[in-house]
């Protein structure tokens, strides 16, 4: 008898719907309004590389071991180094890091001894072409500009 | 390395250009290269790993256990010499079975000795051995909460014998291990490619398959594209 | 095998690769009479990257990274599969403190895996509001995710031998926060759907697939489970210290699809007391056992395998004594599961083959690796 009732009366369906108007409070909402507001993503989030520098003589912390690019499961990085006839060492020269080939999985910093190649939190990577996603030296050290758009 | 040389090959976007046989030598060089580098700064973080390589010690590894208990010697009793190397390296029992007499084991298998589940079938290519091919059976048993793995020797060009009529899931997995290797078992009900497109020639799990090369003549003709890569 | 019934005679549909409720590129050509379903034949392949032959080509350390992209839902499990199997090669264990860790992500992940297939399956039997539910929740577990190693998805968050990250401030606090958050959220799927007279009359007695079938097509996890098969390889075969932990394993009646729906729901819950548990138990200490910097496994070969969500998720490894494996054989339970596709849908209608395709739980980049 409840049983028919149930039905005649679509409590079935009442519940469920019941369950959404419960979820119509304003503090369920969340979406983000990705363009207008940026996400905050993880402090460990593994975005754009990135080849940090001495922030007091703007010097690279790059010392050419070439770790990275031997940990690099994709090969997608090159590090361009020459000797220093003076001083003996190894000189950054240029470091080529391929984007479109990225996965990201963190393998090279990790390799890095020196803190200096870095993923960091920038996750804005798009590019007209695809030349624009292999980065030189001078892209690592200042990071991506992705373009802002006024609303 | 110099970088002018090694520049031009890098910017090619596409494709794992270059990972082929210059990676088999890395890791070497990063071996002797880890020490060295990390000395400019010994401060650096390290949670990861011990400082340096641990010493390689030269004694040879002592050969893997036997496999000892009901089952080898039921095995042993009921197929002589068609079944050996009972060993259990790291604790995982295995042993390996004559061509011939693999499907009567794995009949026996399932029907006297409760392994009801097959779970993986898959190849090894050994191409400087004389019998190139490993095909790996392993089974499990609800009952006895076991897995085994059974290995059969084949040389190129045979075909060992189907289990897909003791166990079901042998046909897609048997189809794999045909498609990638060019193992066919005999009496398999429906021995077609799986993964691969029908058409394609060429196994591309076998060792002298390289990592880059592909069907051209296949890519060309349904792809309209000179080569993949 | 076709009986034609009066004139009708039969149809061969293609249904995929771009079809939204096949859950990737899943080709799958049906043979119909009217719209009974005679049988069905699986066309898959078209994902399929090579991952095995990769293997070979990459150091240990470098292929981990390669493993999230197969079951791309449950990146986390995939990856514990093989730190597990390398670390058996190398004869070494993970420390104390990386197991717990290890767990509860895994068991979060689980979560999160079953939270996409709930709302995924839901939207295919035409329940829309689910999906927005569960991924809401889901998102939770992603948070988590990116807050402890960086990434949402492809997470590779551990390394052979221990973790490559120390749990981040907060961690504990987030997880049991989610919990806590997360039970009464469960308990609303179900007043959504349990009850819900049209789920129960598209999901009642479709797609049975019998204990005994399950064993004989291979058919692992919560759909060996909801045929009454009470198996799941954390009590069987404990790894990763998941014999420390109490809960029960849940198991269906018929094993049909609404039964699966029900084992992983109780899954869920069962997973949230694991990680309770295991947030517990946390031991402090060191989270990287020791491993040599270049991983040189000695010859031999191991198989080693893990409950994942989807099922039994096995590595087969063989090491030639080199720092590349010499063959890595993935045992995906979803290729193995989607076989017996054609053993639930025989019979059914049409319709009916999206709820089973639903219930069968596949990724096809697992399927086609």
């Amino acid at each position: 008898m409840k049983k028919l009732l149930r039905k005649i009366f679509l409590a079935d369906l009442l519940e469920g719907l019941w369950v959404t108007f419960r979820n119509q409070d304003p503090k369920y909402i969340v979406t983000e309004q990705y363009p207008f507001a940026r996400p905050k993503v993880g402090e460990r989030y593994r975005g754009a590389p990135r080849l940090n520098t001495n922030p007091e003589n703007g010097e690279t912390l790059c010392i050419s071991c070439d770790l990275c690019a031997l940990a690099c499961p994709e090969n997608l990085i090159v590090v361009g180094w020459e000797r220093n006839a003076q001083t003996k060492r190894k000189e950054l020269v240029n470091f080529t890091y391929d984007t479109s080939r990225c996965m990201f999985c963190g393998l090279c910093e990790d390799a890095c001894p020196v803190d200096c190649l870095e993923l960091t939190q920038d996750f804005e990577l798009a590019n007209y072409s695809r030349d624009g996603a292999i980065w030189d030296r001078q892209m690592l050290e200042e990071g991506p500009k992705p373009a802002r758009y006024k609303f | 390395m110099s970088l002018d040389s090694a520049m031009p090959e890098e910017q090619k976007p596409e494709g794992v250009q270059g990972s082929g046989p210059a990676r088999s030598e890395s890791p070497q060089p990063a071996a002797d290269a880890a020490p060295a580098a990390a000395a400019p700064k010994p401060e650096a973080p390290k949670p990861a790993a011990p400082p340096k390589p641990a010493p390689k010690p030269p004694a040879p590894p002592p050969p893997p256990p036997d496999w000892e208990g009901d089952l080898p010697t039921a095995l042993k009793a009921e197929f002589g010499d068609k079944v050996s190397e009972f060993i259990a390296y790291q604790g995982q029992p295995s042993f390996v079975v004559a061509q011939d007499a693999a499907h009567q084991v794995v009949t026996s298998l399932r029907d006297i000795h409760g392994f009801d589940y097959l779970v993986d079938v898959t190849a090894v290519h050994w191409p400087k051995r004389d019998e190139a091919f490993d095909v790996i059976y392993v089974l499990y048993s609800f009952v006895r909460n076991e897995r085994i793995r059974m290995k059969v020797r084949i040389k190129d060009g045979q075909k060992p014998a189907s289990v897909v009529d003791r166990y079901v899931t042998a046909n897609w997995l048997e189809r794999e291990a045909y498609d990638m290797f060019g193992v066919e078992f005999a009496g398999h009900p429906d021995l077609r490619r799986i993964l691969m497109p029908d058409e394609w020639t060429g196994y591309p799990l076998r060792k002298d398959y390289g990592i880059l090369e592909m069907d051209n003549r296949w890519v060309q003709e349904n792809l309209g594209i000179e080569s993949g890569q | 095998m076709a009986e034609t019934y009066l004139d009708s005679t039969e149809l061969v549909l293609n249904m995929g690769p771009q079809h939204p409720s096949t859950h990737g590129v899943l080709r799958v050509i049906v043979k119909l009479d009217g719209e009974k379903v005679l049988g069905t034949d699986c066309v898959i392949g078209y994902l399929h990257r090579g991952v095995e032959k990769i293997a070979e080509n990459r150091t240990y350390t470098q292929f981990a990274p390669y493993v999230d992209r197969m079951d791309y839902v449950a990146s986390v499990s995939n990856g514990l599969g093989y730190c597990l199997a390398v670390e058996k090669l190398l004869g070494v264990e993970a420390t104390p403190r990386a197991q717990v860790v290890r767990v509860i992500l895994t068991e979060l992940n689980r979560i999160a895996s079953h939270l996409l297939w709930l709302g995924t399956h839901a939207l295919d039997i035409g329940a829309i509001t689910p999906l927005f539910y569960c991924m809401r929740e889901r998102e939770y577990v992603l948070n988590i995710l990116e807050k402890y190693c960086g990434a949402r998805l492809t997470t590779h968050a551990f390394r052979i031998g221990g973790l490559q990250y120390e749990t981040y401030e907060g961690f504990e606090q987030e997880c049991l926060a989610f919990c806590d958050m997360f039970l009464p959220k469960a308990d609303e799927y179900e007043e959504l759907l349990t009850g819900n007279r049209i789920w129960v009359e598209r999901m009642r007695g479709v797609g049975i697939l019998s204990a005994a079938d399950c064993k004989a097509y291979g058919v692992t996890g919560p759909m060996i489970r909801a045929a009454g098969e009470k198996w799941d390889l954390r009590k069987a075969q404990p790894y990763s210290g998941y014999q420390n932990y109490d809960f029960d394993i849940p198991t269906g009646e018929f094993g049909d699809n609404f039964d699966r729906y029900l084992v992983r729901m109780e899954e869920m819950r069962q997973s949230v007391r694991i990680v309770r548990q295991a947030v517990a138990a946390l031991p402090a200490g060191p989270i990287m056992a020791k491993v040599p910097k270049v991983i040189k496994p000695p010859v031999g070969e191991v198989y080693v395998s893990i409950e994942a969500p989807k099922g039994e998720l096995g590595y087969y490894i063989v090491s030639d004594g080199s720092t590349q494996p010499y063959r890595v054989r993935v045992r995906p339970p979803s290729f193995v599961n989607l076989q017996a596709l054609d053993k639930m849908a025989k019979g059914c209608l049409v319709a009916d083959l999206v709820a089973i395709i639903g219930t069968t739980d596949i990724v096809l980049g697992e399927v086609d690796r």
